[in-house]
């Protein structure tokens, strides 16, 4: 089976997060159609695996990491705050040192 | 609510039971209903409960650091707290030597008539030198085999050794005999007495089990025997016992359980086999692991049915996970740590003087991969722990920054395991997706949480009071 995805909506370090963890069970071959487009072309190992259930699989899998994207980049820099605060010696961070 | 309201603190999250369950970089966890986190993200939490909650337990700030932010370093320090007291296990593998022959030996163990197969006492004054050069205010001299007890000797020499070192050095130390109890002589248990040593025996379950799995006729009748020995000689609550799931053992969990209740034990580890030694000859670790799951499951259930029943009964690995999950402190489980627990938290000192960063290294060391021997006991402290070879593995050993590990909700629950991942993916890295490790790691950690959530009255008053 294929599938398109909009990089607008899914950037490349989704998609890549999201095929590793599909690795075990799909052999998935990328491909850009435009700047936009990518193309997922998804071979399942077990071949009684329905197709539904490997679209549902991936967009659930290709929405969560999106979401895990958005958390990640809203708090990279109180993350360096705070394991600087526990870990770093006479590490004095503030709130200028995120950038907002 | 509009935007930035509330900020964003670093957390993962998974689905579990029907539920989203959000953890933080403290392993505290909230069990939410399903689209919780995308609300989080969009800015369209009520100020409910659940967002109080959030608040409290530093997934999301009112201000853009949150007021407790030394609270918040406080609690991550306590977390890597293992790291500061520097290794602490410190393995002496005394001898190959063994008088067992069973199945899935794991550390390649040989006839109790060979020779070139046991530390000599040179060899032991420089492993217990170089144990002494660790910062740890705590240390554990533990002694394993093959079978230790062979060499009484040589556990006595030491044991003495430490002993002085330790006149000057001031340490708490602990010694910790691993031996399968078919041979304890007097003169062992006296040195046991003596100096306070621990004894971890190992039992299979049932007799049948036990003496199939060791390839005797008369093991289980020696080892339960021994094990009363041990009692006797250096107190009931001095001596335990490890159990290794053979693939003939998958098929009786409630009778292994009820083997160390029977006995007189309180907890037991359900602990699966290794892939190292004679364990590598198994057929299909793939149908071995989801065999293993269920087995656990099965297991669980049971030790669940006897705390109800009032009788304490502990499953260790979930104690620990349950410790990481349910309380602010860290483990002294090396196999669960992140950094992992290789070199941070334990040495191999092997008979034949080469130093290891892990038990698991001097096993590999036997089929003449020597990818983790950091040196010799002639070395220097420094050049062993701070060496090329530490440094090479310290590349991969923080589940933080492995791909599969760093995305994962459970991390914080896990670990990371650089040599797990070489002896059966071929690097040091490893591939979480396809890793057999994680597989089982996930599955027992998803399958506490799913009790949490879906048994929390029943489960929770048993699990606190393992965790206490």
């Amino acid at each position: 089976m294929t599938l398109t995805i909009d990089r607008r909506i899914y950037n490349d370090s989704i998609i890549s997060k999201a095929i590793y963890w599909l690795a075990g069970d799909y052999i998935i071959v990328r491909s850009l159609l435009d700047d936009n487009t990518e193309l997922l072309s998804v071979t399942a190992n077990n071949a009684n695996i329905a197709e539904e259930t490997v679209k549902t699989q991936l967009m659930q899998i290709l929405n969560d990491f999106k979401l895990r994207q958005i958390v990640a980049d809203e708090t990279r820099d109180i993350k360096t705050i705070l394991y600087a605060k526990a870990f770093a010696e006479d590490e004095e961070l503030s709130e200028e040192d995120i950038n907002d | 609510m509009t935007d930035k309201e509330y900020y964003l603190l670093p957390f993962d999250f998974t689905e579990i039971s029907g539920k989203e369950v959000l953890v933080n970089e403290l392993g505290d966890m909230i069990i939410s209903p399903k689209g919780t986190v995308q609300k989080i993200v969009d800015r369209s939490l009520l100020k409910d409960d659940l967002y109080k909650s959030l608040i409290a337990n530093f997934f999301i700030s009112e201000q853009i650091i949150p007021p407790l932010a030394e609270i918040y370093a406080e609690r991550l320090r306590e977390k890597k707290r293992f790291l500061e007291s520097w290794t602490g296990l410190h393995i002496f593998v005394l001898t190959l030597r063994c008088n067992q022959n069973c199945v899935y030996c794991q550390a390649s163990s040989q006839n109790e008539e060979s020779n070139g197969c046991t530390m000599s006492k040179e060899t032991m004054a420089k492993s217990v030198e170089l144990m002494f050069r660790s910062p740890s205010d705590s240390i554990t001299m533990e002694f394993q085999g093959g079978e230790p007890s062979l060499v009484p000797d040589l556990i006595e020499y030491g044991i003495e050794l430490a002993e002085e070192k330790n006149k000057e050095a001031g340490k708490e130390i602990h010694y910790v005999l691993c031996t399968n109890s078919i041979h304890l002589t007097d003169r062992m248990l006296g040195i046991c007495k003596k100096y306070g040593v621990v004894i971890s025996t190992s039992l299979d379950g049932p007799a049948f089990l036990h003496n199939s799995n060791r390839g005797k006729k008369d093991s289980y009748e020696k080892v339960v025997a021994g094990i009363e020995k041990g009692r006797k000689a250096v107190g009931h609550e001095k001596v335990s016992a490890l159990m290794t799931t053979s693939v003939d053992g998958l098929n009786y969990p409630i009778e292994i359980v009820d083997e160390y209740v029977k006995l007189g034990f309180h907890a037991m580890f359900l602990r699966a086999l290794n892939p190292y030694g004679l364990a590598t000859h198994n057929d299909n670790w793939s149908e071995y692991t989801d065999r293993f799951i269920d087995f656990y499951k099965k297991a669980f259930e049971h030790i669940l049915e006897l705390n109800k029943q009032g009788i304490y009964f502990v499953e260790e690995f979930a104690a620990i996970v349950l410790r990481k999950m349910l309380t602010p402190y860290c483990t002294g489980f090396v196999d669960l740590q992140s950094p992992a627990g290789v070199i941070n938290s334990v040495l191999i000192y092997n008979y034949d003087g080469g130093v290891y960063c892990s038990d698991e290294s001097r096993m590999l060391a036997e089929f003449n991969d020597y990818t983790f021997r950091l040196g010799s006991v002639d070395d220097k402290y420094e050049d062993l722990v701070f060496g090329k070879k530490a440094k090479e593995v310290a590349n991969v050993w923080a589940n933080e920054a492995l791909a599969g590990c760093s995305d994962c909700a459970l991390k914080q629950y896990c670990g990371a395991d650089p040599v797990r991942n070489y002896s059966t993916q071929g690097d040091m890295y490893g591939n979480r997706a396809t890793s057999l490790l994680c597989r089982k790691n996930k599955a027992i950690i998803e399958y506490l949480i799913s009790l949490i959530i879906e048994r929390h009255d029943e489960v929770m008053p048993i699990f606190r009071s393992w965790v206490s």
